[in-house]
């Protein structure tokens, strides 16, 4: 179903810009659990941007998809599916998501470091600014340097620099073949996962589960199974990334907070203190070792230390309270420009008030 | 300049009294201030446009940047950055009463970590050398504009270069981890990081592109790939230019990624094959050249594929290169193609516009009649993967009116890129070049916001003034100027 609903998105938050009264943008509602609780949600007014959908633009020889920011994400990826294509990041597809909610929270699945991030393909946004302003950046094109790239910034900006409408995607087939191998591994070892990526085979996917090291082939059938007869390991038929993708497998079911860590692949294992009940951390290797899941309950600024010692960051993927922190604290000139630059999108601190990194909204 | 001897006074005691501050900030650097040191440094790769700074600082450590800049700023003197000075859209033309900000002297390969696949190098290293040294390791830089050769990394994340293989490998905004910049109040900070992503709005993004508007960078950590192990080109000749066109969207159907899909119109094949003698076909409408990598089952997978696809595109002949020499010759062939138009005219003019692809035909269409109306040569090299069109207008700069001619004929296919949903520049950048432009393919309120983020970083607005967004009142003028198609009713009036 078709609806443009920009007109009354735009009014609605003309209104909340001439009253300064801050707006909760939501879509499917299926990311509640990201990001912080400020002590004002309650008051806030929705949003809702759900009814503005459709896929406006989509011609598969071009590479090129354009669709409503409410449009369900797994709408966006059938109509992809039936021309052989594919969003190149595999976004979480988590029930009701739309493409405006994914973009807007900048989450990319296990392909990531192999094939890119969402903003690595985002290529044109319509964004409605904290000023009530229709803005239209980048393009329909898939090389585009007329101006900033207001476009990339927008993506993992929770909302806070302007509410998506309407968004341009590049676009790439789906692979013929795709193959799960597994290995045994020492745990927390992730030199085999970086000593592969320097190496040219056609991998889409490298986590490590416990002491199972999962690597994922995707390509031609003869690149694969060239790739496939090299690497060795065990062909598995229950392969772990769309359980990875979507928060669904077993290691998310402990109950305490998930933390995600990013880190360069690299990165020795992180010295992660005990709960206080004694329970060590549990972690996963995703990305090849830069995306790292962790289960504890420690402190969030224990956490925020413990990435900022590996030259990483921190962010906190599971429901929290109010006012509890849940994004690392930027410092220094990086927030004096970052709050600058929020400040040029958003003067009063409408959209989302709270939501992203407080320190930005002061 | 003005004839005012006032004027000429005030200007030269101002460049010696600059001169001499920014020496004593920059004692291991070097100051230039001569109107014949100043000469080389009056334009960039586009000639078209040029401007004496009033003085040129190579400051030789990043603490010397960092004075330079405070030092502007407490000051409010205009800077402008500039690497080796080989980009197309007048980005780092100096300004007048600025000084010229030079990153010659950072010339150096930090680090390179093959293990971990990056490197950590200075903003004036050029474009190959990143490759050079990172091949002994069976790992290279991925983008390769035309230029690598001169070009730097600085110039190359100020305009987000690209290169023939981007289609498959992607821009600099994708291959580079991290930058360290010089903010115009003068303070360092490192934005991005060693893993895939950074905490909060990603500043990357924003920079990478940004033509010296925001900050001035003075390290760049950029992805090493590995080498693919093989690669293979395919040359298909085409009695039309539409056929080749419409191969080229096959060969995407087909669920293709080709490292490199690059398209010639017969000038620009005839150009470069007498250039280079590299076996184009002179005869052939259009030349495509299609680079597969990857492993040898992937290419050898696919190369079989992609020649079936020319051949159902009625492909006049097709031809695989035999031999590593062969491969990079044909495509020295298309990287020389820019110096090979050279060669048929006293001057040229190369445009930089997207469009989406189906519109080629069209596009060309209307492109050979703007030709024939403004009485111009024009050939074509095309990026066709992407969409990023290159056509070359020959001119004369000696015969009057020519320049302007060409200038206009410039502007109107820009104009024509933006009416089919393209973009008035894929991979040059705007610089000076295409300010006016700016304003057909942006909204006021959109044009606003670009002025809103540049002072965001720079609220006085000293790095790089004039360049990239135009003022509002610039486009008014310009929109003006639409009314009249294209006839200037105020020559006067200063464009660039």
């Amino acid at each position: 179903m078709n609806h443009d609903a920009s007109a009354a998105l735009l009014d609605t938050v003309q209104q909340h810009v001439a009253n300064g009264l801050p707006l909760r943008i939501v879509g499917g509602n299926s990311k509640s659990f990201l990001g912080r609780v400020s002590e004002s949600a309650e008051e806030m007014t929705t949003l809702s941007v759900a009814e503005h959908r459709g896929v406006t633009n989509y011609e598969p020889t071009e590479l090129v998809m354009s669709a409503r920011s409410g449009t369900p994400l797994s709408l966006v990826i059938d109509t992809l599916k039936q021309s052989g294509q594919q969003l190149p990041f595999d976004p979480p597809q988590l029930p009701g998501a739309t493409l405006g909610g994914t973009l807007a929270c900048g989450l990319s699945g296990p392909v990531r470091p192999y094939c890119g991030a969402v903003r690595d393909h985002t290529l044109g946004t319509r964004v409605i600014s904290g000023k009530g302003e229709d803005l239209a950046f980048g393009g329909e094109v898939m090389k585009n340097v007329a101006g900033y790239d207001v476009s990339r910034v927008q993506i993992g900006a929770y909302g806070t620099l302007g509410v998506l409408l309407d968004v341009s995607l590049k676009v790439l087939p789906l692979p013929e073949t795709t193959r799960t191998l597994a290995f045994e591994q020492s745990e927390h070892d992730c030199s085999a996962m970086v000593k592969l990526a320097r190496h040219f085979l056609p991998v889409t996917g490298a986590a490590l589960i416990g002491s199972r090291r999962y690597i994922r082939l995707a390509g031609s059938d003869a690149g694969v199974q060239a790739a496939a007869s090299e690497l060795g390991g065990d062909a598995v038929d229950d392969a772990p990334w769309d359980a990875l993708r979507d928060f669904t497998h077993t290691f998310f079911q402990d109950e305490r907070p998930t933390w995600r860590i990013s880190v360069a692949d690299y990165t020795p294992k992180l010295a992660i203190p005990d709960d206080k009940d004694g329970s060590p951390a549990s972690v996963l290797y995703d990305w090849g070792g830069a995306q790292r899941w962790v289960k504890t309950t420690l402190p969030a600024q224990e956490i925020f230390a413990l990435a900022a010692s590996a030259n990483g960051h921190a962010t906190r993927f599971s429901s929290a309270s109010v006012g509890d922190a849940t994004h690392q604290p930027i410092e220094g000139v990086a927030a004096r420009l970052q709050t600058q630059l929020r400040t040029s999108f958003d003067p009063q601190r409408l959209l989302n008030r709270g939501r992203f990194h407080p320190e930005l909204d002061t | 300049m003005a004839a005012n001897p006032e004027t000429v006074l005030s200007r030269r005691d101002k460049r010696k009294q600059y001169a001499a501050e920014l020496r004593a900030l920059t004692p291991t650097g070097q100051i230039l201030h001569s109107d014949e040191d100043l000469r080389p440094y009056e334009s960039d790769g586009l000639t078209l446009f040029k401007a004496a700074p009033l003085v040129v600082v190579l400051p030789a450590s990043v603490e010397e940047v960092q004075a330079v800049l405070k030092w502007a700023s407490e000051r409010s003197v205009p800077v402008v950055a500039r690497g080796a000075g080989t980009g197309l859209s007048g980005g780092a033309l100096p300004h007048e009463d600025g000084i010229l900000l030079g990153l010659a002297k950072f010339n150096q390969i930090l680090e390179l970590n093959p293990e971990h696949g990056y490197a950590r190098v200075q903003p004036g290293v050029r474009n190959l050398a990143i490759s050079d040294a990172a091949r002994p390791h069976g790992l290279y830089y991925a983008p390769d504009p035309s230029s690598q050769i001169a070009c730097t990394i600085g110039g190359n994340v100020a305009e987000n270069s690209g290169g023939v293989h981007c289609l498959k490998y992607g821009l600099t905004v994708h291959n580079i981890l991290a930058i360290k910049v010089v903010t115009i109040e003068g303070e360092l900070l490192t934005i991005g990081a060693p893993g895939c992503d950074d905490a909060g709005y990603d500043l990357m993004a924003l920079l990478t592109g940004s033509e010296g508007m925001l900050a001035v960078t003075v390290e760049v950590m950029v992805k090493l790939l590995p080498v693919p192990p093989l690669a293979k080109l395919v040359m298909a000749a085409f009695d039309s230019v539409e056929d080749a066109g419409d191969a080229v969207g096959r060969v995407i159907a087909e669920g293709i990624i080709p490292a490199g899909l690059e398209l010639m119109d017969n000038p620009a094949i005839r150009a470069a094959e007498d250039f280079a003698g590299c076996g184009y076909p002179v005869d052939a409408a259009a030349v495509l050249l299609c680079e597969l990598d990857g492993t040898e089952a992937e290419v050898e997978a696919q190369i079989g594929r992609v020649s079936d696809v020319f051949n159902a595109s009625n492909a006049k002949t097709l031809h695989i290169a035999n031999s590593e020499e062969e491969r990079l010759l044909l495509w020295k062939g298309r990287k020389s193609a820019f110096p090979a138009v050279g060669r048929l005219s006293p001057d040229y003019y190369c445009i930089d516009g997207t469009i989406p692809r189906r519109e080629l035909s069209k596009v060309l269409a209307r492109m050979d009649e703007l030709s024939k109306e403004f009485n111009l040569r024009i050939a074509n090299v095309f990026h066709a993967g992407d969409g990023n069109l290159h056509p070359l207008i020959l001119y004369d700069a000696s015969i009057e009116g020519e320049s302007e001619r060409t200038e206009r004929l410039g502007s109107e296919i820009l104009q024509l890129c933006v009416a089919v949903g393209g973009t008035v520049t894929g991979e040059h950048g705007v610089g000076v070049e295409k300010i006016n432009e700016m304003c057909v393919q942006f909204d006021t309120h959109t044009l606003e916001q670009f002025h809103a983020v540049k002072a965001a970083f720079d609220p006085n607005g000293l790095l790089n003034p004039g360049k990239v967004v135009p003022t509002l009142q610039r486009c008014a003028e310009f929109g003006a100027m639409h009314v009249h198609k294209g006839q200037l009713p105020h020559p006067d009036i200063e464009r660039f």
